[in-house]
Protein backbone atom coordinates (compact mmCIF):
# COMPACT_ATOMS: atom_id res chain seq x y z
CA UNK A 1 0.00 0.00 0.00
CA UNK A 2 3.10 2.30 0.48
CA UNK A 3 4.27 1.62 -2.65
CA UNK A 4 0.68 2.35 -4.12
CA UNK A 5 0.15 5.73 -2.32
CA UNK A 6 3.89 6.78 -2.85
CA UNK A 7 3.13 6.66 -7.15
CA UNK A 8 -0.48 8.26 -6.42
CA UNK A 9 1.37 11.26 -4.70
CA UNK A 10 4.01 11.52 -7.20
CA UNK A 11 1.28 11.24 -10.29
CA UNK A 12 -0.54 13.47 -8.82
CA UNK A 13 2.24 16.18 -8.29
CA UNK A 14 3.40 15.56 -11.78
CA UNK A 15 0.24 16.13 -13.50
CA UNK A 16 0.21 19.85 -14.51
CA UNK A 17 -3.42 20.51 -14.50
CA UNK A 18 -4.08 19.38 -11.09
CA UNK A 19 -2.42 22.44 -9.22
CA UNK A 20 -4.38 24.86 -11.64
CA UNK A 21 -7.20 23.12 -10.71
CA UNK A 22 -6.70 23.84 -6.69
CA UNK A 23 -6.07 27.33 -7.14
CA UNK A 24 -9.10 28.08 -9.39
CA UNK A 25 -11.03 26.27 -6.54
CA UNK A 26 -9.55 28.43 -4.52
CA UNK A 27 -9.77 32.10 -5.80
CA UNK A 28 -13.35 31.09 -7.26
CA UNK A 29 -14.48 30.15 -3.55
CA UNK A 30 -12.91 33.27 -1.70
CA UNK A 31 -13.97 35.64 -4.59
CA UNK A 32 -17.55 34.31 -4.48
CA UNK A 33 -17.48 34.36 -0.85
CA UNK A 34 -16.49 38.52 -1.10
CA UNK A 35 -18.77 39.16 -3.68
CA UNK A 36 -21.42 37.99 -1.92
CA UNK A 37 -20.33 39.52 2.00
CA UNK A 38 -19.87 42.35 0.16
CA UNK A 39 -23.29 42.67 -1.92
CA UNK A 40 -25.85 41.77 0.74
CA UNK A 41 -26.98 44.00 3.36
CA UNK A 42 -27.67 41.17 5.62
CA UNK A 43 -30.94 41.28 7.84
CA UNK A 44 -31.07 40.32 11.57
CA UNK A 45 -31.27 36.74 12.17
CA UNK A 46 -29.38 35.92 8.76
CA UNK A 47 -27.13 32.83 9.32
CA UNK A 48 -23.85 35.03 8.74
CA UNK A 49 -21.45 32.25 9.03
CA UNK A 50 -23.14 30.30 6.37
CA UNK A 51 -23.44 33.39 3.84
CA UNK A 52 -19.44 33.91 4.54
CA UNK A 53 -19.11 30.12 3.27
CA UNK A 54 -21.23 30.65 -0.11
CA UNK A 55 -18.07 29.92 -1.91
CA UNK A 56 -18.35 26.48 -0.98
CA UNK A 57 -21.78 26.53 -3.88
CA UNK A 58 -18.99 27.19 -6.44
CA UNK A 59 -16.08 25.25 -4.77
CA UNK A 60 -17.72 22.22 -5.04
CA UNK A 61 -17.93 22.18 -8.85
CA UNK A 62 -14.07 22.41 -8.83
CA UNK A 63 -13.95 19.60 -6.80
CA UNK A 64 -16.26 17.39 -8.09
CA UNK A 65 -13.97 18.46 -11.16
CA UNK A 66 -10.47 17.55 -9.52
CA UNK A 67 -11.85 14.45 -7.98
CA UNK A 68 -13.19 13.08 -11.18
CA UNK A 69 -10.17 13.86 -13.67
CA UNK A 70 -7.92 11.93 -10.97
CA UNK A 71 -9.16 8.70 -12.19
CA UNK A 72 -11.22 9.67 -15.49
CA UNK A 73 -7.78 10.47 -17.23
CA UNK A 74 -6.26 7.55 -16.68
CA UNK A 75 -9.18 6.19 -18.55
CA UNK A 76 -8.97 8.68 -21.28
CA UNK A 77 -5.67 8.31 -22.24
CA UNK A 78 -5.17 4.50 -21.42
CA UNK A 79 -3.05 4.99 -18.61
CA UNK A 80 -5.15 2.42 -16.42
CA UNK A 81 -3.66 -0.06 -17.91
CA UNK A 82 -0.24 0.78 -16.86
CA UNK A 83 -1.28 1.81 -13.30
CA UNK A 84 -3.50 -1.77 -12.98
CA UNK A 85 -0.25 -3.63 -14.18
CA UNK A 86 1.66 -1.74 -11.72
CA UNK A 87 -0.64 -2.28 -8.98
CA UNK A 88 -2.88 -5.22 -9.81
CA UNK A 89 -4.44 -5.34 -6.27
CA UNK A 90 -7.01 -2.74 -7.54
CA UNK A 91 -8.55 -1.75 -4.54
CA UNK A 92 -5.36 -0.39 -3.65
CA UNK A 93 -4.78 2.04 -6.55
CA UNK A 94 -8.23 3.14 -5.35
CA UNK A 95 -7.59 3.54 -2.07
CA UNK A 96 -4.43 5.32 -2.84
CA UNK A 97 -6.34 7.59 -4.72
CA UNK A 98 -8.97 8.59 -2.83
CA UNK A 99 -5.95 9.03 0.12
CA UNK A 100 -4.43 11.22 -1.97
CA UNK A 101 -7.52 13.18 -3.37
CA UNK A 102 -8.50 13.34 0.47
CA UNK A 103 -5.71 14.78 1.24
CA UNK A 104 -4.62 17.47 -1.19
CA UNK A 105 -8.45 18.86 -0.99
CA UNK A 106 -8.05 19.07 2.81
CA UNK A 107 -5.39 21.24 2.38
CA UNK A 108 -6.91 23.39 -0.37
CA UNK A 109 -10.02 23.51 1.07
CA UNK A 110 -8.77 24.83 4.14
CA UNK A 111 -7.01 27.77 2.65
CA UNK A 112 -9.57 28.13 0.51
CA UNK A 113 -12.64 28.42 3.60
CA UNK A 114 -9.90 30.21 5.84
CA UNK A 115 -9.89 32.66 3.15
CA UNK A 116 -13.67 32.93 2.67
CA UNK A 117 -14.08 32.83 6.55
CA UNK A 118 -11.21 36.40 6.41
CA UNK A 119 -13.33 38.29 3.83
CA UNK A 120 -16.51 37.57 5.48
CA UNK A 121 -14.91 38.59 9.05
CA UNK A 122 -13.85 42.09 6.74
CA UNK A 123 -16.88 42.31 4.66
CA UNK A 124 -19.59 41.31 7.25
CA UNK A 125 -21.19 42.83 10.51
CA UNK A 126 -19.43 41.11 13.29
CA UNK A 127 -19.73 37.43 14.81
CA UNK A 128 -19.15 35.47 11.30
CA UNK A 129 -16.45 33.27 12.52
CA UNK A 130 -17.66 29.77 13.56
CA UNK A 131 -15.81 26.54 14.19
CA UNK A 132 -18.29 23.88 12.55
CA UNK A 133 -19.28 25.76 9.50
CA UNK A 134 -15.75 26.11 8.22
CA UNK A 135 -14.15 22.82 9.88
CA UNK A 136 -17.80 21.09 7.93
CA UNK A 137 -16.96 22.98 4.95
CA UNK A 138 -13.31 21.34 4.24
CA UNK A 139 -14.98 18.38 5.14
CA UNK A 140 -17.99 18.72 2.70
CA UNK A 141 -15.78 19.48 0.06
CA UNK A 142 -13.55 16.51 0.59
CA UNK A 143 -16.52 14.49 0.65
CA UNK A 144 -17.81 15.61 -2.46
CA UNK A 145 -14.21 15.08 -4.39
CA UNK A 146 -14.17 11.28 -2.76
CA UNK A 147 -17.94 11.19 -4.15
CA UNK A 148 -16.67 12.58 -7.41
CA UNK A 149 -13.48 9.82 -7.48
CA UNK A 150 -16.12 6.78 -6.60
CA UNK A 151 -18.53 7.31 -9.22
CA UNK A 152 -15.87 7.82 -12.24
CA UNK A 153 -14.63 5.11 -11.26
CA UNK A 154 -17.68 3.76 -11.74
CA UNK A 155 -18.37 4.83 -15.21
CA UNK A 156 -15.11 5.19 -16.40
CA UNK A 157 -15.18 8.37 -18.16
CA UNK A 158 -14.70 12.51 -16.44
CA UNK A 159 -17.59 13.64 -18.47
CA UNK A 160 -19.89 11.45 -17.12
CA UNK A 161 -19.02 10.80 -13.74
CA UNK A 162 -18.59 15.11 -13.79
CA UNK A 163 -22.38 15.01 -14.79
CA UNK A 164 -23.80 12.66 -12.70
CA UNK A 165 -21.93 14.32 -9.56
CA UNK A 166 -23.18 17.89 -11.03
CA UNK A 167 -26.58 16.63 -11.18
CA UNK A 168 -26.71 15.20 -7.71
CA UNK A 169 -25.26 18.88 -6.64
CA UNK A 170 -27.07 21.12 -8.49
CA UNK A 171 -30.08 19.61 -9.99
CA UNK A 172 -31.36 17.49 -7.13
CA UNK A 173 -32.46 20.28 -5.09
CA UNK A 174 -34.46 21.93 -7.99
CA UNK A 175 -36.21 18.90 -8.02
CA UNK A 176 -36.41 18.59 -5.05
CA UNK A 177 -37.52 22.25 -4.33
CA UNK A 178 -40.31 20.85 -7.27
CA UNK A 179 -41.43 18.29 -4.99
CA UNK A 180 -45.03 19.29 -3.63
CA UNK A 181 -45.32 17.02 -0.92
CA UNK A 182 -43.77 18.80 2.09
CA UNK A 183 -43.04 15.49 3.90
CA UNK A 184 -41.62 14.00 0.60
CA UNK A 185 -39.60 17.24 0.17
CA UNK A 186 -38.00 16.98 3.97
CA UNK A 187 -37.20 13.65 3.30
CA UNK A 188 -35.51 14.46 0.33
CA UNK A 189 -33.45 16.95 1.49
CA UNK A 190 -32.51 14.86 4.67
CA UNK A 191 -30.46 12.22 1.68
CA UNK A 192 -29.63 14.79 -0.68
CA UNK A 193 -25.82 14.57 -0.95
CA UNK A 194 -25.05 18.60 -1.04
CA UNK A 195 -29.08 19.66 1.00
CA UNK A 196 -27.74 17.31 4.11
CA UNK A 197 -24.20 17.80 3.62
CA UNK A 198 -24.51 21.64 3.76
CA UNK A 199 -26.65 21.69 6.92
CA UNK A 200 -23.14 21.21 8.35
CA UNK A 201 -22.83 25.04 7.77
CA UNK A 202 -25.86 26.18 9.37
CA UNK A 203 -26.21 27.81 12.46
CA UNK A 204 -29.60 28.74 12.13
CA UNK A 205 -32.42 26.67 14.21
CA UNK A 206 -35.08 24.79 11.79
CA UNK A 207 -32.97 22.37 10.06
CA UNK A 208 -34.14 19.22 8.20
CA UNK A 209 -31.12 17.00 9.38
CA UNK A 210 -28.64 18.07 12.40
CA UNK A 211 -25.28 19.25 10.87
CA UNK A 212 -22.81 16.62 11.53
CA UNK A 213 -25.99 13.72 10.92
CA UNK A 214 -26.00 15.50 7.56
CA UNK A 215 -22.66 15.21 7.14
CA UNK A 216 -22.57 11.55 8.02
CA UNK A 217 -25.73 11.61 4.90
CA UNK A 218 -22.80 12.63 2.67
CA UNK A 219 -20.21 10.37 4.09
CA UNK A 220 -22.32 7.01 3.21
CA UNK A 221 -22.82 8.40 -0.35
CA UNK A 222 -19.05 8.71 -0.86
CA UNK A 223 -18.55 5.84 0.73
CA UNK A 224 -21.06 3.72 -1.19
CA UNK A 225 -20.03 4.92 -4.50
CA UNK A 226 -15.63 4.30 -3.61
CA UNK A 227 -16.87 0.62 -2.84
CA UNK A 228 -18.81 0.47 -5.68
CA UNK A 229 -15.83 1.48 -7.98
CA UNK A 230 -13.79 -0.88 -5.93
CA UNK A 231 -16.05 -3.44 -6.49
CA UNK A 232 -16.50 -2.88 -10.27
CA UNK A 233 -12.86 -2.32 -10.42
CA UNK A 234 -11.63 -5.26 -9.36
CA UNK A 235 -14.35 -7.26 -11.06
CA UNK A 236 -13.93 -5.91 -14.69
CA UNK A 237 -11.67 -6.49 -17.45
CA UNK A 238 -9.13 -3.47 -17.41
CA UNK B 1 9.62 -18.01 -17.19
CA UNK B 2 5.77 -17.68 -18.68
CA UNK B 3 3.64 -20.49 -18.52
CA UNK B 4 0.49 -19.94 -20.37
CA UNK B 5 -2.20 -22.90 -20.19
CA UNK B 6 -5.44 -23.66 -21.74
CA UNK B 7 -6.99 -20.01 -21.92
CA UNK B 8 -10.31 -19.61 -23.17
CA UNK B 9 -12.34 -16.35 -22.74
CA UNK B 10 -15.34 -15.10 -24.99
CA UNK B 11 -16.19 -11.53 -25.46
CA UNK B 12 -20.36 -11.80 -26.11
CA UNK B 13 -19.85 -14.11 -29.11
CA UNK B 14 -16.59 -13.99 -30.55
CA UNK B 15 -14.29 -16.35 -29.21
CA UNK B 16 -10.68 -14.38 -28.27
CA UNK B 17 -9.14 -17.33 -26.52
CA UNK B 18 -9.43 -20.91 -27.34
CA UNK B 19 -7.18 -23.23 -25.25
CA UNK B 20 -4.05 -21.05 -26.18
CA UNK B 21 -1.18 -23.06 -24.08
CA UNK B 22 2.83 -22.48 -24.56
CA UNK B 23 5.57 -21.43 -22.66
CA UNK B 24 8.51 -19.00 -22.56
CA UNK B 25 11.20 -20.25 -21.69
CA UNK B 26 14.02 -17.95 -20.18
CA UNK B 27 17.09 -17.02 -22.37
CA UNK B 28 15.50 -17.09 -25.39
CA UNK B 29 13.41 -14.55 -27.62
CA UNK B 30 9.90 -16.09 -28.17
CA UNK B 31 8.05 -14.98 -31.24
CA UNK B 32 4.43 -15.01 -30.73
CA UNK B 33 3.09 -14.73 -34.41
CA UNK B 34 -0.27 -14.74 -36.10
CA UNK B 35 -2.64 -12.22 -37.69
CA UNK B 36 -4.74 -9.51 -36.06
CA UNK B 37 -7.19 -10.93 -34.09
CA UNK B 38 -5.27 -13.36 -33.28
CA UNK B 39 -5.79 -13.44 -29.67
CA UNK B 40 -1.77 -11.95 -29.14
CA UNK B 41 -3.16 -9.14 -27.11
CA UNK B 42 -5.80 -10.48 -25.14
CA UNK B 43 -3.28 -13.45 -24.04
CA UNK B 44 -0.92 -10.72 -22.87
CA UNK B 45 -3.47 -8.82 -21.16
CA UNK B 46 -4.63 -12.43 -19.63
CA UNK B 47 -0.98 -12.98 -18.56
CA UNK B 48 -0.48 -9.22 -16.94
CA UNK B 49 -4.25 -9.74 -14.70
CA UNK B 50 -5.77 -7.24 -16.96
CA UNK B 51 -8.33 -8.97 -18.43
CA UNK B 52 -9.66 -12.25 -16.72
CA UNK B 53 -10.48 -15.75 -18.83
CA UNK B 54 -13.08 -17.90 -18.86
CA UNK B 55 -10.67 -20.92 -17.86
CA UNK B 56 -7.13 -21.78 -18.02
CA UNK B 57 -4.51 -20.36 -15.97
CA UNK B 58 -1.08 -17.95 -16.98
CA UNK B 59 1.94 -18.00 -14.62
CA UNK B 60 4.48 -16.01 -13.73
CA UNK B 61 7.66 -17.55 -12.05
CA UNK B 62 4.43 -20.35 -11.12
CA UNK B 63 2.16 -17.69 -9.73
CA UNK B 64 -0.80 -15.70 -11.16
CA UNK B 65 0.04 -11.91 -12.01
CA UNK B 66 -2.19 -10.38 -9.17
CA UNK B 67 -0.67 -12.14 -6.62
CA UNK B 68 2.88 -10.33 -7.02
CA UNK B 69 3.99 -8.42 -5.14
CA UNK B 70 6.28 -5.29 -6.79
CA UNK B 71 4.86 -7.41 -10.02
CA UNK B 72 7.02 -5.14 -12.42
CA UNK B 73 9.97 -6.75 -10.94
CA UNK B 74 8.71 -10.24 -12.44
CA UNK B 75 7.67 -9.00 -15.71
CA UNK B 76 7.85 -6.10 -17.61
CA UNK B 77 5.20 -5.70 -20.63
CA UNK B 78 4.86 -2.90 -23.02
CA UNK B 79 1.45 -3.49 -24.49
CA UNK B 80 0.26 -0.19 -26.08
CA UNK B 81 3.02 2.54 -26.56
CA UNK B 82 0.67 5.14 -26.30
CA UNK B 83 -0.86 4.80 -23.08
CA UNK B 84 0.85 7.24 -21.41
CA UNK B 85 -0.35 10.54 -19.77
CA UNK B 86 0.60 12.34 -22.50
CA UNK B 87 1.42 16.10 -20.59
CA UNK B 88 3.45 14.21 -18.13
CA UNK B 89 7.66 14.13 -18.80
CA UNK B 90 9.26 10.88 -19.46
CA UNK B 91 11.08 11.08 -16.71
CA UNK B 92 8.30 11.99 -14.31
CA UNK B 93 5.93 8.94 -16.14
CA UNK B 94 8.97 6.55 -15.27
CA UNK B 95 9.44 8.14 -11.90
CA UNK B 96 5.48 7.23 -10.76
CA UNK B 97 5.87 3.64 -12.21
CA UNK B 98 9.58 3.31 -10.18
CA UNK B 99 7.34 4.47 -7.25
CA UNK B 100 4.82 2.00 -7.16
CA UNK B 101 7.57 -0.93 -7.13
CA UNK B 102 9.45 0.94 -4.37
CA UNK B 103 12.05 1.75 -6.46
CA UNK B 104 14.09 5.29 -6.78
CA UNK B 105 15.22 7.95 -9.17
CA UNK B 106 18.17 6.56 -9.79
CA UNK B 107 16.67 3.47 -11.95
CA UNK B 108 14.54 5.93 -13.47
CA UNK B 109 17.70 7.59 -15.19
CA UNK B 110 19.44 3.98 -16.18
CA UNK B 111 15.71 2.92 -18.02
CA UNK B 112 15.95 6.39 -19.71
CA UNK B 113 19.74 5.61 -20.58
CA UNK B 114 19.23 2.27 -21.29
CA UNK B 115 16.41 3.17 -24.09
CA UNK B 116 18.52 6.13 -25.19
CA UNK B 117 15.90 8.75 -23.92
CA UNK B 118 18.52 10.69 -21.64
CA UNK B 119 18.13 13.62 -24.03
CA UNK B 120 14.04 13.74 -24.59
CA UNK B 121 13.80 13.29 -20.35
CA UNK B 122 12.27 16.48 -19.22
CA UNK B 123 10.11 16.66 -22.40
CA UNK B 124 6.38 15.95 -22.53
CA UNK B 125 5.08 12.68 -23.74
CA UNK B 126 2.60 14.26 -25.74
CA UNK B 127 4.95 15.48 -28.18
CA UNK B 128 6.82 11.95 -28.52
CA UNK B 129 6.48 10.09 -31.83
CA UNK B 130 5.52 6.53 -31.71
CA UNK B 131 8.80 5.42 -32.11
CA UNK B 132 9.91 6.91 -28.76
CA UNK B 133 6.77 6.21 -27.02
CA UNK B 134 7.37 2.93 -27.98
CA UNK B 135 11.61 3.06 -26.26
CA UNK B 136 9.27 4.68 -23.57
CA UNK B 137 7.35 2.00 -23.06
CA UNK B 138 10.89 -0.69 -23.11
CA UNK B 139 11.91 1.87 -20.50
CA UNK B 140 8.74 1.20 -18.62
CA UNK B 141 9.41 -2.58 -19.24
CA UNK B 142 12.62 -2.81 -18.09
CA UNK B 143 11.77 -0.29 -14.54
CA UNK B 144 11.80 -3.48 -12.34
CA UNK B 145 14.84 -5.50 -14.38
CA UNK B 146 12.51 -7.77 -14.65
CA UNK B 147 13.47 -11.42 -15.81
CA UNK B 148 10.48 -11.78 -17.93
CA UNK B 149 9.59 -9.60 -20.73
CA UNK B 150 6.38 -9.19 -23.04
CA UNK B 151 6.60 -6.90 -26.21
CA UNK B 152 3.08 -6.07 -28.52
CA UNK B 153 4.21 -4.84 -31.64
CA UNK B 154 6.95 -3.39 -30.62
CA UNK B 155 7.96 -2.56 -34.15
CA UNK B 156 5.04 -0.87 -34.81
CA UNK B 157 5.42 2.95 -35.81
CA UNK B 158 9.43 2.86 -35.65
CA UNK B 159 11.59 4.13 -38.35
CA UNK B 160 14.68 1.44 -39.50
CA UNK B 161 17.23 3.03 -37.40
CA UNK B 162 14.55 2.35 -34.55
CA UNK B 163 13.63 -0.86 -35.82
CA UNK B 164 17.29 -2.22 -36.02
CA UNK B 165 18.09 -0.66 -32.36
CA UNK B 166 14.65 -2.74 -30.84
CA UNK B 167 15.84 -5.95 -32.55
CA UNK B 168 19.07 -5.83 -31.33
CA UNK B 169 18.21 -5.19 -27.94
CA UNK B 170 15.67 -7.22 -27.85
CA UNK B 171 17.62 -9.93 -28.61
CA UNK B 172 20.72 -8.96 -26.53
CA UNK B 173 17.66 -8.81 -23.33
CA UNK B 174 17.16 -12.71 -24.08
CA UNK B 175 21.29 -13.33 -24.13
CA UNK B 176 21.01 -11.43 -20.71
CA UNK B 177 18.97 -14.83 -19.80
CA UNK B 178 15.45 -12.95 -19.78
CA UNK B 179 12.67 -14.72 -21.18
CA UNK B 180 11.04 -12.56 -23.98
CA UNK B 181 7.91 -12.88 -25.22
CA UNK B 182 7.53 -10.62 -28.90
CA UNK B 183 4.08 -10.62 -30.58
CA UNK B 184 4.15 -9.65 -34.24
CA UNK B 185 2.06 -9.77 -37.32
CA UNK B 186 4.88 -9.79 -39.51
CA UNK B 187 6.98 -12.80 -39.60
CA UNK B 188 9.60 -11.16 -41.23
CA UNK B 189 9.89 -8.91 -38.38
CA UNK B 190 11.55 -11.67 -36.07
CA UNK B 191 13.55 -13.17 -38.30
CA UNK B 192 17.13 -13.47 -36.67
CA UNK B 193 16.15 -12.24 -33.20
CA UNK B 194 13.62 -15.22 -32.26
CA UNK B 195 14.89 -18.63 -30.94
CA UNK B 196 11.39 -20.18 -31.14
CA UNK B 197 8.04 -19.09 -32.42
CA UNK B 198 4.48 -19.68 -31.41
CA UNK B 199 2.19 -19.33 -34.20
CA UNK B 200 -1.02 -18.66 -33.17
CA UNK B 201 -4.31 -17.81 -35.28
CA UNK B 202 -8.16 -17.83 -34.08
CA UNK B 203 -6.85 -18.08 -29.94
CA UNK B 204 -5.10 -21.36 -30.70
CA UNK B 205 -1.62 -22.06 -31.18
CA UNK B 206 -1.51 -24.03 -34.31
CA UNK B 207 2.81 -24.65 -34.45
CA UNK B 208 5.17 -23.99 -31.49
CA UNK B 209 8.88 -24.88 -32.97
CA UNK B 210 12.60 -23.62 -33.13
CA UNK B 211 13.01 -21.40 -35.74
CA UNK B 212 15.98 -23.85 -36.93
CA UNK B 213 13.48 -26.77 -37.09
CA UNK B 214 10.75 -24.58 -38.94
CA UNK B 215 13.45 -23.35 -41.49
CA UNK B 216 14.66 -26.73 -42.42
CA UNK B 217 11.05 -27.73 -43.01
CA UNK B 218 10.74 -25.07 -45.55
CA UNK B 219 14.17 -25.29 -47.21
CA UNK B 220 14.03 -26.84 -50.95
CA UNK B 221 18.00 -26.41 -50.98
CA UNK B 222 17.69 -24.59 -54.43
CA UNK B 223 20.63 -22.40 -55.55
CA UNK B 224 20.77 -20.16 -58.61
CA UNK B 225 24.02 -19.93 -60.93
CA UNK B 226 24.75 -16.89 -62.46
CA UNK B 227 26.83 -17.49 -65.75
CA UNK B 228 27.24 -16.48 -69.38
CA UNK B 229 28.33 -19.84 -70.29
CA UNK B 230 24.70 -21.46 -69.83
CA UNK B 231 25.29 -24.60 -72.20
CA UNK B 232 28.36 -25.71 -70.55
CA UNK B 233 27.29 -25.11 -67.10
CA UNK B 234 23.74 -26.79 -67.93
CA UNK B 235 25.51 -29.65 -69.75
CA UNK B 236 27.86 -30.19 -66.16
CA UNK B 237 25.02 -29.72 -63.36
CA UNK B 238 22.56 -31.99 -65.05
CA UNK B 239 25.01 -34.63 -65.05
CA UNK B 240 25.91 -34.34 -61.50
CA UNK B 241 22.22 -34.05 -60.87
CA UNK B 242 21.62 -37.56 -63.05
CA UNK B 243 24.26 -39.29 -61.19
CA UNK B 244 22.94 -38.25 -58.00
CA UNK B 245 19.46 -39.15 -58.89
CA UNK B 246 17.52 -36.46 -57.21
CA UNK B 247 17.50 -32.54 -58.15
CA UNK B 248 17.10 -30.64 -61.15
CA UNK B 249 18.37 -27.84 -63.36
CA UNK B 250 16.12 -25.12 -64.58
CA UNK B 251 16.95 -21.97 -67.04
CA UNK B 252 15.89 -18.69 -64.83
CA UNK B 253 16.23 -15.89 -67.62
CA UNK B 254 18.93 -15.33 -70.29
CA UNK B 255 22.29 -16.05 -68.02
CA UNK B 256 20.78 -17.90 -65.13
CA UNK B 257 20.15 -21.14 -63.87
CA UNK B 258 18.09 -22.29 -60.96
CA UNK B 259 19.58 -26.00 -59.44
CA UNK B 260 17.81 -28.05 -57.24
CA UNK B 261 19.52 -31.11 -55.23
CA UNK B 262 23.13 -29.76 -55.55
CA UNK B 263 24.82 -27.66 -52.79
CA UNK B 264 26.25 -24.20 -53.33
CA UNK B 265 29.75 -25.86 -52.30
CA UNK B 266 29.58 -29.30 -55.35
CA UNK B 267 27.85 -26.57 -57.71
CA UNK B 268 31.27 -24.13 -57.11
CA UNK B 269 33.55 -27.60 -57.46
CA UNK B 270 32.08 -28.96 -60.46
CA UNK B 271 32.24 -25.74 -62.09
CA UNK B 272 35.50 -24.95 -61.51
CA UNK B 273 37.28 -28.50 -62.28
CA UNK B 274 35.05 -28.47 -65.68
CA UNK B 275 36.39 -24.60 -66.28
CA UNK B 276 32.89 -22.97 -66.67
CA UNK B 277 33.01 -19.76 -65.61
CA UNK B 278 30.12 -17.92 -63.52
CA UNK B 279 29.96 -14.69 -61.80
CA UNK B 280 27.33 -15.84 -58.66
CA UNK B 281 26.11 -18.65 -56.69
CA UNK B 282 22.94 -17.46 -54.56
CA UNK B 283 21.27 -20.42 -52.08
CA UNK B 284 17.96 -19.62 -51.53
CA UNK B 285 17.68 -19.55 -48.06
CA UNK B 286 14.33 -20.02 -46.82
CA UNK B 287 12.79 -17.37 -44.68
CA UNK B 288 10.92 -17.25 -42.07
CA UNK B 289 7.82 -15.65 -43.81
CA UNK B 290 8.29 -18.70 -46.39
CA UNK B 291 7.46 -21.35 -42.76
CA UNK B 292 4.82 -18.96 -41.54
CA UNK B 293 2.78 -19.63 -44.57
CA UNK B 294 3.52 -23.02 -45.03
CA UNK B 295 2.45 -23.66 -41.81
CA UNK B 296 -0.81 -21.52 -42.41
CA UNK B 297 -1.63 -22.38 -45.82
CA UNK B 298 -4.17 -25.01 -44.34
CA UNK B 299 -5.38 -22.52 -42.29
CA UNK B 300 -5.88 -20.16 -44.78
CA UNK B 301 -6.98 -22.64 -47.67
CA UNK B 302 -9.43 -23.81 -44.88
CA UNK B 303 -10.67 -20.45 -44.45
CA UNK B 304 -11.18 -19.72 -48.33
CA UNK B 305 -13.31 -22.53 -48.62
CA UNK B 306 -15.79 -21.66 -46.05
CA UNK B 307 -15.99 -17.95 -46.91
CA UNK B 308 -16.58 -19.32 -50.85
CA UNK B 309 -19.54 -21.74 -49.50
CA UNK B 310 -20.89 -18.73 -47.31
CA UNK B 311 -21.97 -17.28 -50.50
Amino acid sequence: MRNALRAEWTKACTSPGLPALLATMVVSMVALSAAVAAATDPLPGTDLPKLGLTGVLLGQAVVAVFGALVMGDEYATGLVTVTLTAVPRRSRVLAAKAVVVAGVLAAAATIAVAGSVLVARLLLPADVVAARPAVGSVLYLVLIGLLSLGIVTCVRSSAAGVGAVLALLYVLPIVTAAVADPAWQRHLRQIGPASAGLAVQATGADLDIGPWKGLGVLALWAAGALLAGAALLERRDA
Amino acid sequence: MINVNGLRKRFGAVTALDGMTFTVPAGQVTGFVGPNGAGKSTTMRVILGLDTADSGEALIGGRPYRELRNPLRHVGALLDASAVGPSRTARNHLLWLAHSQGLGARRVDEVLQEAGLTSVARRRVGGFSLGMRQRLGIAAALIGDPPALMLDEPFNGMDPEGIIWMRRFTRALADDGRAVLVSSHLMNELEDIADRVVVVGRGKVFADAGVAELLAAVSDGRVTVRTTAGGPAAAVLEAAVLAAGVGSVTPAGADALVVAGLSAEEIAGLLGRHGVPFSELTAHRATLEDAYLNLTRDAVEYRATVAGEGR
